[in-house]
């Protein structure tokens, strides 16, 4: 993957102008970056196909699984997100702090509601009424 | 010398206004929070006030961020010897004895020992900072292109040695990094590059979002993995009665803070992640000195005191680097050279004469820093052990809102936030993976300085690669880049060797 990503941005450089080495164009720097990364993910491959054990000693490359919960989580967050222009700075942050307290494990739903409740109104309170931060106000309007 | 001192009183009027006092308690007391609060680190916590700071003047913004840098440092002790967690990678040293002494119910003097190893090594190190800092600005104006480009890459290869597991995967990152720190306009000419038509890339990606992502949200989703009620169950907070040292104690404790003075300094002052480094070597000379090293491991007082005050010192000298040669060695340091840009100052050797009152104002707040720390840490350590308590499922998503909020404050842009996210998850893969953020991070931050000091270096010498080994000290930087990057390869053969003659 790394090899792919320093292969990806050779060929982009490459659609830049590469000048020469007396004056370098916008391209070089990004693609001797580019061949180095290849060289360096190259050299890691070898080293760990051809060392055997003793390149191995670090733990087998391998892309792990993601776990429910951190999926849950990254999700309620890429939810967020999205409507965050929509909903509006409070409202967003109270949901959000609902679905991540639930993922986490606080079952009970008034505790869950009431601390998200808490923590909204006091970050709103920091954020928007004491250090002025302009932050979407949706279509509750706060 | 005299001169220095002069300048240091002024700094200390500027420092001790109100309004700067302030800002110091504010940065020492939040830095000492992010230390103690295991899920969030100093680079997350500095990148997060970076915001706050937007309204203040520069010299109040840089010494609330320097004081959150410091008062994290000191915060990271009271997690490793209350729970064996090490708030900070710097901190893991004083892990082995501080557990151990608050196993035996000596927790108390054990923090009190941080507490003041400290600050004597965070005032010694001032001392250090205000005298060494004048000279080497002016030895560093003989810098030209080259020199900064040769120590920019050492600084890249030393980190990469010395964090994560493996040297190639380290300078894969730091690779990514530079490549990172391509997009947007080319700082030469104006190109843009990598920007796929977006308006938001043209700008580049925001170091903050970068920062956030990999070492707050990564860290917080790594978190989320683990079983949450972990941590919560091991506390153990020493009565305010139990804190104090006894004389003994302190006799033996004071030459291992002056040792790990000394070492912390002297490595703050070369690339590389000095607070872990410095804690490291601290640790194994208090052994080799110590006339009883089996106590080593068992709760020696020394095995504390050394490693925290040398972790102080090299933090403190660290910023030696990083104002005087506009270069930071360790990702903190990094951070904070993007909130002096942020703030319109461009460090380097000519910070001290064109803003006196930021550089000195800075260097006379630490001291001031470091005695507030003095004052918070020994009476408010019941207080702030008690934080430990909050349990990790209310604490993670009260920091992912706090990521999520700080970033849209940087630049009031959602596409900063999905830029955050992105990292978060990558700083979540890289740390299953072995690979480390940090490379990544110092690369992302000084990637548009070593490519114009390469580009500039070529335009000088008419495209002729000779300019990097025939200038003295540029070749200087390139043999220690060398030497680093041979280190691995001649341990391994060593390895290899004496494998093959045993058998």
């Amino acid at each position: 993957l790394v090899f792919v990503f320093g292969a990806v941005t050779s060929c982009f450089s490459l659609q830049m102008s590469i000048g020469t080495f007396r004056a370098p164009g916008s391209g070089l720097f990004p693609l001797c970056l580019g061949i180095l990364l290849m060289a360096l993910s190259g050299a890691h491959v070898l080293r760990v196909l051809f060392q055997g054990e003793e390149g191995n000693k670090e733990r087998p490359v391998k892309i792990p699984g993601l776990p429910r919960q951190v999926i849950l989580f990254l999700g309620t967050i890429v939810a967020a997100i999205l409507f965050f222009s929509r909903l509006g700075y409070p409202l967003t942050s109270f949901l959000m702090l609902v679905a991540l307290l639930r993922i986490l494990g606080m079952k009970r739903w008034a505790w869950n509601v009431l601390l998200s409740f808490m923590v909204t109104g006091a970050s709103y309170v920091l954020f928007v009424q004491w250090l002025k931060i302009p932050l979407p106000k949706g279509w509750i309007g706060l | 010398m005299v001169e220095s001192l002069q300048h240091l009183f002024q700094g200390f009027g500027i420092a001790m206004t109100i309004h700067n006092i302030f800002y110091c308690l504010i940065g020492a007391i939040v830095g000492t929070l992010i230390g103690v609060l295991p899920g969030i680190g100093p680079i997350a916590g500095i990148a997060l006030l970076i915001p706050a700071t937007f309204s203040l003047n520069p010299t109040s913004a840089i010494i609330m961020l320097a004081g959150i840098y410091y008062g994290a440092m000191y915060g990271g002790s009271t997690t490793s010897i209350l729970l064996n967690v090490p708030g900070e990678t710097a901190s893991v040293m004083t892990c082995i004895d501080g557990y151990q002494m608050a196993q035996k119910g000596r927790a108390g003097p054990a923090l009190a020992i941080c507490a003041i190893g400290s600050f004597i090594a965070g005032t010694i190190g001032i001392f250090g900072l205000v005298f060494l800092a004048p000279p080497l600005a002016e030895a560093a104006l003989a810098f030209g292109p080259a020199e900064y480009f040769s120590l920019m890459v050492l600084g890249f290869v030393v980190l990469s040695n010395v964090t994560g597991t493996s040297l190639i995967k380290s300078l894969m990152m730091a690779v990514i990094g530079l490549i990172i720190g391509t997009i947007g306009l080319d700082p030469v000419t104006g190109v843009a590059r990598f920007t796929f038509d977006s308006i938001s890339l043209l700008s580049g990606i925001e170091f903050v979002a970068v920062a956030i992502g990999l070492f707050g949200i990564g860290e917080v989703l790594a978190n989320v993995e683990k079983p949450l009620e972990v941590l919560e169950e091991r506390v153990i907070v020493p009565r305010l009665r139990d804190l104090y040292p006894s004389l003994q104690d302190l006799r033996k404790a004071i030459k291992a803070i002056l040792r790990g003075t000394g070492i912390g300094f002297g490595v703050g002052l070369v690339p590389g992640p000095a607070p872990v480094i410095a804690t490291y070597s601290s640790y194994m000379i208090e052994k080799k000195v110590s006339k009883h090293p089996e106590e080593f491991g068992k709760g020696a007082i020394e095995g504390v005191a050394g490693p925290e005050s040398a972790n102080n010192s090299a933090c403190q000298a660290a910023f030696i680097p990083l104002f005087v040669l506009g270069i930071p060695f360790a990702p903190p340091t990094a951070i904070l050279l993007g909130a002096l840009l942020i703030h319109g100052v461009i460090p380097g050797p000519m910070l001290i004469e064109e803003h006196p009152q930021l550089f000195w104002g800075v260097i006379a707040s630490m001291y001031l820093g470091n005695f507030i720390l003095l004052l918070l840490n020994l009476p408010f350590v019941p207080l702030f052990a008690n934080i430990l308590r909050i349990p990790k499922k209310i604490l993670l998503p009260l920091v992912i809102l706090f990521c999520v909020t700080g970033m849209y404050t940087v630049n009031n842009s959602i596409f900063d936030i999905w830029v955050m996210l992105f990292f978060g998850g990558l700083g979540f893969l890289i740390r299953k993976l072995d690979f480390e953020g940090a490379p990544l991070l110092l690369a992302l931050v000084l990637g548009p300085k070593l490519e114009v000091a390469f580009r500039q270096s070529l335009m000088m010498s008419h495209g002729d690669f000779g300019i990097f080994v025939s200038r003295p000290i540029s070749m200087i930087f390139l043999l220690s880049t060398l030497a680093f990057l041979m280190i691995p390869v001649i341990r391994t053969a060593w390895r290899s060797m004496r494998k093959g003659g045993g058998t």
